[in-house]
């Protein structure tokens, strides 16, 4: 899988080489940043709305807000088709239940930035799960896999936010990542913790070029 | 907890107000001085380093600003709190099969914060408060309860600093503890059979909603 197919307008190809600086007015409007907070408002139900003040820049928040738009619509995907392939897979009720919570919530943030990129929203990808939807024990394991990397990204690219309306969200997200993995490594794992479901006591961040080329690997973009 | 922290008997609610850092960090959440401008003062160089890589081991003290300081002791007290919690039950309880695992695991983990966050602040790290836990560790269905309950409330603290945090590299480290957190939330609540992803964002606290959580659990000897 080429990096360079992972999206076929190039947005991705636009954020791993840095989006052009543009005029802070164009890009509040454009990408429907109010400052104050809207955006926070919208996404969450408690406010996150305090003024973080510099480091970054506005364009490489709507980056990045695309990155993980990208790696939303992939795991929403996924689960979609799990669920869809659930009784076929032998889905037991542990196993169905964490596909049904975690399908809505990655359902739920990919309309919540796309809602928040507005007409700068990346386009979704087509994809192809290579029938690993098909068996309980290959969704569990490439779940595990799409949590664990959504975990490092989300880790990753916190400290690179410049605005406090999108930081907030995104730790609260990250948070949510975070316990789907532990979830489904636990799924996987038994109560004998054969897999942990916190192998480490600190998260190891991985940058926004690791990401793609890891999710690149796996071939479940097709264009 | 290691023997060469010191043991006071104030309450860490006590020791935080003395100072007035919590009022002071909390009445300048809007503030004029801009981020990057305090890190260029302090003579930082902005970048995304590891976390894992920056925290542990690194003691850069004199160059933390007021308001990082007093998240990062604020953060310390919480690590202090939940290292102790497991250390506790490991000792009073007879821990079995996963629970024993899920109190050695977390409670290891929750050690190596306590430790990075101390070598972070250096001298200026607040002291360790005195624990009593009471019923919270003599029980199975006490002690999963109270876990939950600190894990939650670890998650949720983290998530209403990291907006608050100047420093991108402090940022960074909140960003690799924050997800372990909800890692254990997570663990524990399956055990629990409860739900291990509640909400599609996870709700935030306020450095007072948090203390007001702590103070009500009565954990805090004083």
């Amino acid at each position: 899988m080429d990096i360079t197919e992972f999206d076929r307008d190039e947005a991705v190809a636009e954020a791993m080489h840095g989006l052009q600086e543009m005029t802070r007015g164009t890009v509040l409007k454009r990408a429907g940043l109010v400052a104050g907070g809207g955006l926070a408002a919208s996404l969450l139900p408690s406010g996150l709305a305090f003024g973080r003040a510099a480091g970054g820049s506005r364009a490489r928040d709507i980056q990045i807000l695309n990155f993980a738009l990208t790696l939303e619509y992939l795991e929403a995907e996924f689960y979609a088709l799990a669920l869809k392939h659930s009784a076929e897979a032998g889905f037991g009720p542990k196993t169905l239940r964490f596909a049904q919570v975690v399908a809505q919530h990655e359902a739920i943030h990919v309309n919540a930035l796309k809602s928040v990129l507005g007409s700068k929203a990346v386009a979704k990808p087509k994809f192809d799960f290579k029938r690993t939807t098909r068996k309980i024990s290959t969704f569990l394991l490439t779940a595990k896999v799409l949590e664990d990397t959504g975990v490092a990204a989300y880790s990753g690219q916190a400290p690179r936010i410049l605005q406090a309306a999108v930081l907030g969200p995104a730790a609260s997200i990250l948070a949510v990542e975070a316990r789907h993995a532990a979830w489904v490594r636990r799924l996987i794992g038994g109560s004998g913790n054969r897999v942990l479901p916190a192998p480490t006591a600190f998260e190891a961040p991985k940058s926004m070029e690791q990401i793609l080329e890891e999710v690149g690997a796996t071939g479940f973009i097709t264009s | 907890m290691s023997k060469n922290i010191p043991l006071v008997d104030v309450t860490h609610l006590h020791a935080f107000d003395t100072d007035g850092a919590i009022r002071e960090a909390a009445d300048n959440v809007e503030r004029a001085v801009s981020r990057r401008g305090l890190l260029r003062n302090a003579g930082f160089v902005a970048g995304g380093a590891a976390a894992a890589a920056v925290m542990p081991g690194t003691a850069f003290a004199a160059s933390i600003g007021p308001i990082d300081k007093s998240i990062l002791n604020f953060a310390l007290t919480l690590e202090y709190l939940e290292a102790a919690f497991y250390k506790r039950a490991q000792e009073n309880m007879n821990l079995q099969g996963e629970l024993k695992r899920f109190a050695k695991i977390v409670g290891d983990h929750e050690r190596a914060h306590v430790v990075a966050l101390r070598k972070a602040l250096g001298s200026d790290a607040v002291k360790r408060p005195s624990f009593f836990f009471g019923s919270a560790t003599r029980s199975r269905s006490t002690f999963v309860a109270t876990a939950i309950a600190l894990e939650d409330t670890g998650v949720e603290a983290y998530i209403g600093q990291a907006t608050r945090l100047r420093s991108d590299k402090l940022l960074a480290a909140a960003a690799a503890i924050l997800p372990i957190e909800a890692r254990h939330a997570s663990w524990i609540r399956y055990i629990a059979g409860l739900t291990p992803a509640p909400a599609t964002f996870n709700p935030s606290k306020t450095k007072d909603q948090v203390l007001a959580v702590v103070k009500s659990t009565g954990f805090i000897r004083s």
